[in-house]
């Protein structure tokens, strides 16, 4: 079982909640931000002396909810202090971004970091399309297109030109090539149908978050699994990484105190505009092609919103507890959907940094060695 | 050897892939703005063989001829798949007829993979991404049977051409190469072969086309060679 440290970089102390998105940017102090950059890139890189075999983050735009407009940048930061940890970009919005410039600054990552990125290609939450003026009906499209681009990219030993429906370029040969060949692997998410179908016809791995109970989860890896051998190849453990909230303390009832007074800031205020705008892209759109999708997608979170912490633990939406219940999560967890990854986004709201802290060190020491071997 | 004229502006000669001759939507565009001079060669379409022309070698000289005789001095060449092969070998043995060249997926470089010849409904999905795009009449069947009777006789039969790829560093004109995405007949290595043996030449993908780019995608595969033709070189330049 391998595990990641995943960070969001939260934009905490925000006192004004507002339903409006995007968040007016009067509420940001930059230089809260300068303290909050360093705290977050210091603990991610502690990650790696915590025993996590990567560390990731992502990319969001125009409000609190993460400080990573470009999320490369922080790769970075990461890959000179870090010696071993997969560095997993998770990802870049693909559909938003110049696709050779995302090939570009991969490969730079790549070859920074000695071959450790895992390379995120991701589709983006819905808001995400109104913040760089792109149709959210075109994400599917321009997903597919961008990532064959990238690929090409990538592999093309001799400039080529691109003729597509959203890119057009007629000479393309990146300085640098990424150093694992053929090319970094890809993690692109899966928390739909469609969108794990789409991950195992790519051969990347699927990325799972926003799980609102297992049976659901099991059938979108399975959905995956049968893409997966449709495109002639067969996952394995390690290309089912599940995400989720992860708060580890020394015991059950500070776990879960902790969860839910971090949530309150992580609902209230990081979410709020979200919603907002994603409800009017989700009705306006056809961001999730159809109207089945569509109503999947908006009732698992309502399910999610609507359980209560210890139904969302017993659900395995999240794991929260002393590092003992922590390892019954996992196992669970694992035995259920046969994930050979789990993805803990461990800076949860507002939760303070020493409580992550302290987190990491309860799972190097008292979970990952009961569960590694899984 | 038949050919058939159409258009008006400064020429260029499309040669035909191995089902012969098909008026696309890219070669009624070109024609708006070029005289297209699309010989069908000898054989193909129901026409009678030329007892001396033999090999896709034999039909660049005869092509050649006709443009001595008929254009009279060097002009743009386009050939698809079959076509492209004996455009390459128009261009080496007669360099100074062949302005610029385009070839659509090229054939002549690689054998083709001998399961997808023997399956015909496999290769009809390796040509056609977009088949509901086809516009033009299907030809009759026993034209269609004689057509792939042709590989045979011009030694195509498995697509590849022994001479051609050692020779291919000895062409000088500028080229445009054309490759789909999604073509399964001609592989992307192929490509990239030729792309590092032409000495002036250009690769371009089209994004979801398949070996049939003038029917997957006609319209990008018209801006591309449009583009080229007109801007040589600077066709890489973007503008406004």
């Amino acid at each position: 079982m391998k595990f990641c440290f995943f960070h969001l970089m939260p934009f905490t102390g925000v006192k004004e909640v507002t339903p409006e998105w995007p968040t007016p940017n009067r509420m940001f102090d930059p230089s809260r931000a300068h303290e909050l950059y360093r705290d977050y890139v210091d603990t991610m890189v502690y990650a790696e002396r915590c025993g996590f075999d990567w560390v990731g983050c992502n990319e969001h735009h125009f409000s609190p909810y993460g400080l990573m407009a470009n999320c490369n940048l922080i790769g970075g930061a990461l890959a000179y202090p870090t010696k071993k940890i997969r560095i997993a970009m998770m990802g870049n919005l693909v559909p938003l971004n110049n696709p050779v410039r995302v090939a570009e600054e991969y490969a730079m990552l790549d070859c920074m970091s000695g071959g450790r990125l895992v390379a995120g290609l991701m589709r983006g939450i819905p808001h995400e399309y109104i913040a760089y003026n792109i149709p959210p009906d075109a994400s599917w499209s321009r997903q597919r297109e961008a990532i064959a681009l990238i690929l090409k990219a990538w592999t093309e030993p001799e400039p080529f030109g691109w003729e597509g429906e959203h890119f057009q370029f007629r000479q393309v040969s990146i300085w640098p090539r990424p150093l694992q060949k053929p090319h970094p692997p890809l993690v692109i998410s899966a928390s739909s149908l469609e969108s794990a179908r789409f991950a195992g016809e790519m051969r990347a791995t699927m990325g799972m978050v926003l799980i609102s109970d297992l049976a659901l989860a099991k059938e979108c890896i399975q959905v995956y699994r049968d893409a997966a051998r449709a495109a002639g190849w067969e996952p394995t453990p390690d290309h089912i990484l599940i995400g989720m909230h992860t708060v580890i303390a020394e015991t059950d009832d500070e776990a879960k105190d902790a969860l839910r007074e971090a949530r309150k800031y992580f609902d209230r205020v990081l979410m709020g505009g979200m919603r907002t705008a994603g409800r009017l892209v989700l009705q306006k759109t056809r961001y999730y092609q159809d109207e089945a999708n569509r109503g999947r997608m908006q009732n698992r979170l309502a399910k999610r919103e609507a359980a209560t912490l210890e139904e969302q633990i017993a659900g395995g939406m999240v794991l929260c507890g002393s590092p003992e219940s922590v390892v019954q999560q996992i196992r669970r967890i694992h035995s259920e959907l046969g994930n050979g990854i789990f993805n803990f986004t461990m800076k949860v709201g507002d939760l303070p940094d020493a409580v992550v802290r302290r987190g990491m060190e309860l799972f190097r020491d008292r979970v990952a060695p009961h569960v590694r071997h899984l | 050897m038949r050919v058939e004229k159409r258009g008006s502006g400064r020429p260029l000669v499309y040669l035909h892939p191995a089902g012969g001759v098909r008026w696309t939507a890219v070669l009624e565009r070109l024609a708006r703005t070029r005289t297209l001079h699309v010989p069908t060669f000898p054989g193909f379409d129901g026409t009678e063989t030329e007892e001396k022309v033999t090999s896709r070698q034999g039909l660049a000289q005869r092509v050649g001829d006709y443009i001595e005789k008929n254009i009279g001095t060097a002009c743009d060449v386009m050939g698809c798949s079959f076509g492209g092969a004996v455009a390459l070998w128009l261009a080496l043995e007669r360099p100074r007829l062949v302005d610029h060249l385009v070839l659509e997926c090229p054939g002549g470089l690689q054998t083709i993979d001998p399961a997808l010849r023997k399956n015909p409904h496999a290769f009809y999905k390796a040509l056609f991404a977009h088949p509901e795009k086809i516009a033009y009449e299907k030809k009759p069947e026993d034209i269609e049977a004689r057509n792939r009777a042709m590989l045979a006789h011009y030694g195509a039969e498995d697509g590849m051409d022994s001479k051609l790829p050692q020779s291919l560093d000895r062409i000088r004109a500028i080229t445009l190469v054309l490759h789909g995405t999604e073509d399964r007949i001609i592989q992307a290595e192929t490509m990239r072969l030729l792309k590092s043996r032409l000495p002036r030449a250009f690769l371009v993908y089209v994004w979801d086309a398949a070996h049939s780019i003038e029917v997957d995608q006609p319209e990008r595969m018209s801006a591309v060679v449009e583009s080229f033709l007109e801007r040589s070189e600077a066709f890489v330049v973007p503008y406004a």
